[in-house]
């Protein structure tokens, strides 16, 4: 009954070498159509080029403050590489490189969500002047995914005779950036009266990770109105890694509270995501934006990330 | 409970062989190609998959467990499942599963080969079930393709089944390996081959995400009777046999001069309890057997395990009452 184990060549496995030339044809738009980021020599993400002149999203979460980014795109390298603007709610950020005739990616706007079973090309590993195909299929259906634990404002709040009372405001949240202080009274969300946690959760229940908040609090007797930007939970307060996390490896820290994704099953690590992800035409069905464990990808829809960059790319030119 | 015997494996699977043979989808090219290496062998494999997707997809259950949850594939349209050992944990165990579309259908668990995380279980609801076609003829080779189902993670009605594409990457007598990465949630569900035929069931992954462990659905065939039997078989890794003696029943009873056994307390959330036993009620027969002495009572648990049925005869305010319930684990 006992026989000696047979096994498959690394190169003939599904991101063998020898499988992954087949798709020589789509390689060529990852080496024309995304981009290598960079911070001094560390590769930090990818980039995904939408226009001629050097507009290019990747993911916000991965670059930090935007500085000291070098950027490659195919065999040219961008040394000035600026960060103009984020969208928090996609945590997609839009960069600029004084570029021309970039080729941007070709968005497939005009046809359905791709179905389960459809192969998928994303960047893999790349050298200074080549970009590697890493293959997979789309692998669920298109979805949004909840803030893990919730959208919150970012402070810590006392009921107190019928009032809602700040007790803490936590550092980097919202709540820190609208000016919220201390000992500020909750009084009304979007004008609605809140006296108690339960009216607050429920007031917030319809707002996503990125939205803005307008709220009312009462400071030394004075109505203030702010605007206050909710952040996830988990990004906010980390989390505690699950089961599953344990054996994910290196996942996308921001990887929860998207309007909508696909989901592949192309295996990346968090510094793999921000390039696009191509079908077999070499059409991009959308942008990678979060490792989300072990063996889930997700990535911003072509339809999606079409929006989300004109609204980028306006904000930025508009300044 | 019995080991099933060489001799009668061998005799089964001559069975199987005698059995009327399916019409063979034939073998796609693909699998004998080393690799592919144009876009038509890509545009194959896709259309493999997109046309056998949909209909898998709907007999791949989420097998919840309350605590935790694994995956299943429905095989007959009655509603036979097949799972892993480690994921029904046991013979007789209820649970619930839950198809893609939501439908959810009460399930109860068969047999188990604790040395190769075989399992299977039973829709124990009447209806006719979305279920799968069997390579039963073993017919997957080094290198095939191959694609996962599982509901990852346990069951999202949003996202529904998830699938992954791989190849088989190395064989061995009771394993497949594939690089279809597994994750939590997947335990138990099917891999196909490019036909859309069960080949596998997941089992387990390793350290690296290449690692990804199937038992091979040939292990199922051999075993096939001892499965529906519901006998436990073997001592392996994947499941723990049940220990006699640690079955629980969760009653204080007091042995009557005119016989039978008067119940004084039930235990707070013991079988007992969620069977509906109250005290003052009068145990008359335990598995038809007539209860003398408290000392008998106890003797005879102590031959039962956890997950057992016992059937309990008894009198209730002089009215005659029978129940049967399942024993926990002490």
């Amino acid at each position: 009954m006992v026989s000696r184990a047979q096994t498959l060549e690394t190169t003939y496995r599904t991101n063998g070498a020898t499988v992954q030339a087949a798709f020589e044809s789509v390689r060529m738009a990852l080496q024309t159509s995304s981009a290598v980021i960079k911070r001094g020599p560390k590769e930090i993400s990818y980039g995904t080029v939408v226009s001629e002149d050097g507009y290019i999203l990747t993911k916000a979460s991965e670059i930090g403050d935007g500085t000291g980014l070098t950027v490659i795109v195919d065999e040219k390298t961008f040394k000035d590489a600026a960060l103009l603007s984020v969208d928090s709610s996609w945590d997609v950020a839009l960069l600029k490189v004084q570029a021309t005739g970039l080729v941007p990616v070709k968005l497939a706007l005009d046809s359905p969500d791709a179905e389960r079973g459809t192969w998928v090309v994303a960047n893999g590993a790349t050298s200074r002047t080549k970009r590697r195909p890493q293959v997979g299929i789309i692998a669920a259906t298109p979805r949004e995914i909840l803030p893990a634990g919730g959208a919150v404002l970012g402070v810590s709040l006392e009921e107190k005779s019928k009032k809602l009372v700040v007790t803490e405001v936590h550092e980097k949240s919202g709540a820190e950036k609208a000016g919220m202080k201390k000992d500020d009274v909750i009084a009304a969300v979007s004008g609605q009266k809140i006296s108690n946690r339960k009216e607050l959760a429920e007031a917030m229940e319809k707002h996503r990770v990125g939205d803005d908040l307008e709220l009312t609090v009462e400071r030394d007797g004075a109505k203030i109105d702010l605007k206050v930007r909710l952040a996830g939970r988990v990004d906010l307060f980390g989390e505690e890694k699950s089961r599953n996390d344990v054996m994910s490896g290196n996942f996308s820290v921001r990887r929860s509270g998207f309007p909508r994704i696909i989901q592949h099953d192309i295996v990346a690590n968090s510094a793999g995501m921000g390039g696009p992800l191509l079908d077999l035409d070499g059409r991009c069905l959308g942008m990678n934006i979060a490792r989300a464990n072990r063996c889930e990808t997700f990535a911003i829809p072509a339809g999606d990330l079409r929006s989300l960059a004109d609204r980028l790319i306006t904000q930025a030119t508009a300044k | 409970m019995t080991e099933v015997r060489t001799a009668a494996l061998t005799g089964l699977f001559a069975c199987i062989l005698l059995m009327p043979a399916q019409v063979n989808a034939e073998r796609p090219y693909i699998n004998d190609k080393k690799a592919p290496d144009s876009r038509h062998d890509l545009d194959v494999i896709q259309k493999h998959l997109t046309e056998t997707l949909p209909a898998n997809r709907r007999a791949t259950v989420c097998i919840d467990l309350g605590e935790g949850s694994g995956s299943g594939v429905v095989v007959t349209a009655d509603g036979l499942i097949l799972t892993a050992a480690h994921v029904t944990g046991g013979v007789g165990k209820e649970f619930t599963v839950i198809f893609e579309d939501g439908r959810k259908a009460k399930a109860e668990s068969l047999g188990l080969i604790s040395t190769s995380d075989c399992a299977m279980a039973k829709i124990i609801e009447p209806g006719t079930w979305p279920h799968v076609e069997m390579d039963r003829d073993d017919t997957t080779q080094l290198g095939d393709w191959v694609y996962s189902l599982g509901h990852s993670g346990g069951f999202d009605k949003e996202r529904g089944v998830v699938v992954r594409l791989g190849r088989i990457v190395q064989v061995k007598d009771s394993t497949f390996q594939s690089d279809c990465s597994l994750i939590g949630g997947d335990s138990g569900g099917p891999l196909f081959d490019l036909n859309g035929k069960l080949v596998g069931i997941h089992s387990r992954v390793g350290m690296r995400v290449p690692e990804n462990m199937h038992v091979p659905l040939r292990e199922f065939v051999k075993n096939w009777d001892a499965l529906s039997r519901s006998e436990f078989v073997g001592d392996g890794p994947f499941a723990k046999r049940p220990e006699k003696g640690k079955g629980f029943l969760g009653l204080g009873t007091k042995s009557r001069s005119e016989g039978g056994l008067s119940v004084d307390k039930v235990g707070r959330e013991s079988p007992a309890e969620k069977a509906g036993m109250k005290a003052g009620d009068i145990l008359l027969k335990m598995d038809g057997v007539e209860l003398k002495t408290k000392e008998q009572f106890q003797d005879m648990l102590k031959e039962k395990a956890p997950d057992d049925r016992v059937a309990l005869e008894l009198l209730r305010e002089g009215k005659l009452e029978t129940l049967t319930l399942r024993l926990g684990e002490r």
